[in-house]
């Protein structure tokens, strides 16, 4: 849910609870009001009837007045005091009943007492109080209408820096180079996100860039040692004193630092693709290329007795020569390596994606980790670095490097 | 045939120099940018191996200084870069190969070798051994002057041997030259045996002598029997 969402949500809840506590409380207070002004009123026309009859001696005459009731009855005794009643009494003018409000006393009359009742009608006053609270609860939607019309365009304009920050951060990658630019705004809050962002962002930039170039650096610095190690061992494989054991320790050894040298210079090849430096792109007939890989590939597969099954089209593609030639190299080593005795490979290409699938017995592999450096599913003298570069490669090009199993068969497709 | 060695690594170069040296050749080192500048100066070398990267100074200087004096020495750049950049740089400058560190050394043989081969032979392209005799502009092997037919990669097996005459050399050296350092094959070498028994056969067939050895699994040597 946005906040602003969120934010209206509990504003509007909160809003309308406290109009509507509100217009009740505003009902009563007007009835009251109400009620009061009629009493003053029926207590002035008790007034009146207590003057007449204190003067004349006699009851006045009932003049029939329109929403206004009076009328006498004789009664044992006094009451101690005048008591308001609201009740409905039949209006003939307007034939039904209607709201009225009356006052009961007594007053005596040569020795006799008699109950007088006046009742004034209440009816335009509801009517009125029914007005205001209408007018009243009109104007109360009506500014809530506003407050939320206001609210959306005021807050959507006050939170735009945050949302083009977001913006910037998602569009923001490790390694890119491109120094984020965070526009300064006149909100003392953004620009403190912005610079505490820009601040973390650079330094993570920094440390990585760091961290790369470190990388870089100690594969350099083992290129000469292990020249070193290597010629060392073809020195030491010349010896015709050998013993057999001894000989095939020195094998281990050169297989050991083949397999270095070879990690080496996948570190070394990574560093370099995420330092751009294969920038010369060139049309590459693809086709044509995997048919040249097919032949390197043919004794290899050969001897693991994988059958090939190929199904190419035509697809041009643009990129870096070399770049592509590893990539298929690593694409094709690894369908290679991680295939099983008598299995199969399967390399399908059409204008716009490549297919590479191989059978193995293992279970379907962790697509989130495949990917990643050093990773392993199996024991084999994999470095655990060609499907990264792989990936990489793609990544640079732009191409979608993907992941599917279904049946014993793992399929890595790219889509160009 | 004498062979300069321009490397600041003590060790590398006095490996390179006990495997290229032979009846043929007379390896000298050159450890410094100084020693080397003075060396290319005062004699000519049938091929200078040169490490870009030296303490005291670049080594594409010292191409570029042979350049300017027009010597005709091969030149071939050692470097632990593997960059592109140098690669260019380096053959645009006048060197006539380029190897990444670490090599093999049977592979920097065969680089030399070939270099050393196109400098000095201006008419025939021709390498012999014993009875074979390869025409490389026809890329054509002949035994006792009868051709015999070799694929592609027995061929290049055999160029490969015969500029590592007498030498072990690994399963790993010979799979990086024949398919290139690109492909991650390093698990088996299985694949190779049949391309070393094929040629092999080829050569009995044509009656030499069995020049192929294997070493106790180590790798092949080529080199007349005992």
């Amino acid at each position: 849910m946005k906040l602003f969402t969120k934010y209206s949500r509990i504003n509007l809840l909160i809003t309308v609870a406290i109009f509507i506590l509100a217009s009740i409380a505003y009902a009563f207070l007007l009835r009251y009001v109400m009620i009061e002004f009629v009493n003053d009123n029926l207590k002035i026309e008790q007034r009146e009837i207590e003057t007449f009859v204190s003067r004349y001696n006699k009851l006045p005459e009932i003049i029939h007045v329109q929403e206004q009731e009076v009328s006498y009855a004789p009664v044992a005794g006094p009451m101690p005091k005048h008591k308001f009643t609201s009740i409905r009494l039949w209006e003939p003018d307007e034939k039904k009943l209607e709201l009225f409000r009356q006052i009961t006393f007594t007053v005596q009359v040569s020795g006799q007492w008699y109950l007088a009742k006046v009742a004034i009608s209440m009816e335009d006053m509801g009517d009125m109080i029914r007005l205001i609270l209408v007018i009243t609860i009109v104007t109360i939607l009506l500014i809530l209408m506003m407050t939320a019309l206001i609210n959306r365009v005021v807050l959507k304009h006050l939170w735009k820096p945050f949302y083009e920050t977001l913006a910037t951060i998602n569009n923001f990658q490790l390694g890119n180079k491109n120094k984020i630019q965070l526009s300064q705004t006149n909100i003392d809050e953004f620009d403190l996100m912005n610079k505490t962002l820009d601040e973390s962002l650079n330094k993570a930039e920094n440390d990585y860039l760091l961290l790369k170039e470190f990388t870089a650096n100690a594969s350099h610095e083992l290129q000469t040692p292990l020249a070193i190690v290597r010629s060392k061992m073809d020195i030491l494989i010349q010896d015709e004193n050998l013993s057999e054991s001894q000989s095939k320790a020195a094998q281990s050894a050169y297989d050991a630092i083949q397999r270095m040298a070879k990690l080496n210079q996948s570190l070394l090849l990574l560093a370099k693709i995420e330092n751009k430096q294969f920038e010369d792109v060139a049309i590459i007939n693809l086709k044509e290329k995997i048919k040249t890989k097919l032949d390197d590939f043919f004794e290899l597969w050969q001897s693991k007795h994988l059958t090939i099954k190929k199904d190419l089209s035509d697809c041009e593609i643009q990129m870096n020569p070399l770049l592509i030639e590893i990539m298929l190299n690593n694409l094709l080593s690894n369908a290679t390596k991680h295939n099983i005795q008598d299995g199969q490979i399967s390399i399908t290409l059409t204008a716009k994606k490549l297919i590479i699938a191989n059978t193995n017995d293992a279970p379907e592999l962790d697509e989130k980790q495949l990917f990643t450096r050093f990773y392993k599913n199996s024991v084999t003298s994999d470095n655990g670095l060609g499907l990264c570069i792989a990936k990489q490669i793609c990544d640079l090009n732009g191409f979608v490097l993907s992941y599917h199993y279904q049946n014993y068969q793992h399929t890595f497709s790219i889509d160009f | 045939m004498k062979i300069l060695i321009i490397e600041d690594e003590k060790a590398l170069a006095n490996s390179i120099a006990t495997y290229l040296g032979n009846d043929n050749y007379v390896c000298e080192l050159a450890p410094s940018f100084d020693v080397a500048l003075e060396k290319t100066s005062l004699y000519d070398y049938a091929c200078i191996i040169l490490d870009i990267t030296l303490p005291d100074g670049n080594g594409l200087e010292i191409l570029k200084h042979l350049k300017k004096q027009n010597k005709t020495d091969g030149v071939l750049i050692i470097s632990a870069k593997n960059s592109l950049d140098d690669k260019v740089q380096g053959l645009r400058t006048g060197a006539d190969d380029y190897l990444s560190k670490p090599f093999h050394l049977p592979e920097l043989a065969a680089r030399v070798e070939a270099i050393i081969r196109r400098k000095s032979f201006s008419g025939q392209n021709i390498i012999e051994f014993d009875e074979i005799s390869v025409d490389l502009d026809a890329k054509q092997v002949s035994v006792n002057n009868k051709n015999i037919d070799l694929t592609r990669k027995e061929y290049d097996l055999l160029i490969y041997f015969m500029a590592n005459k007498n030498k072990v050399i690994s399963k790993g050296a010979i799979a990086e030259h024949l398919w290139g350092d690109n492909m991650d094959i390093a698990d088996n070498y299985d694949f190779i045996y049949a391309h070393i028994k094929n040629l092999r056969k080829k050569l009995l067939q044509a009656d030499c002598p069995d020049y192929i050895q294997s070493v106790y699994g180590m790798g092949y040597k080529f080199g007349i029997p005992k």
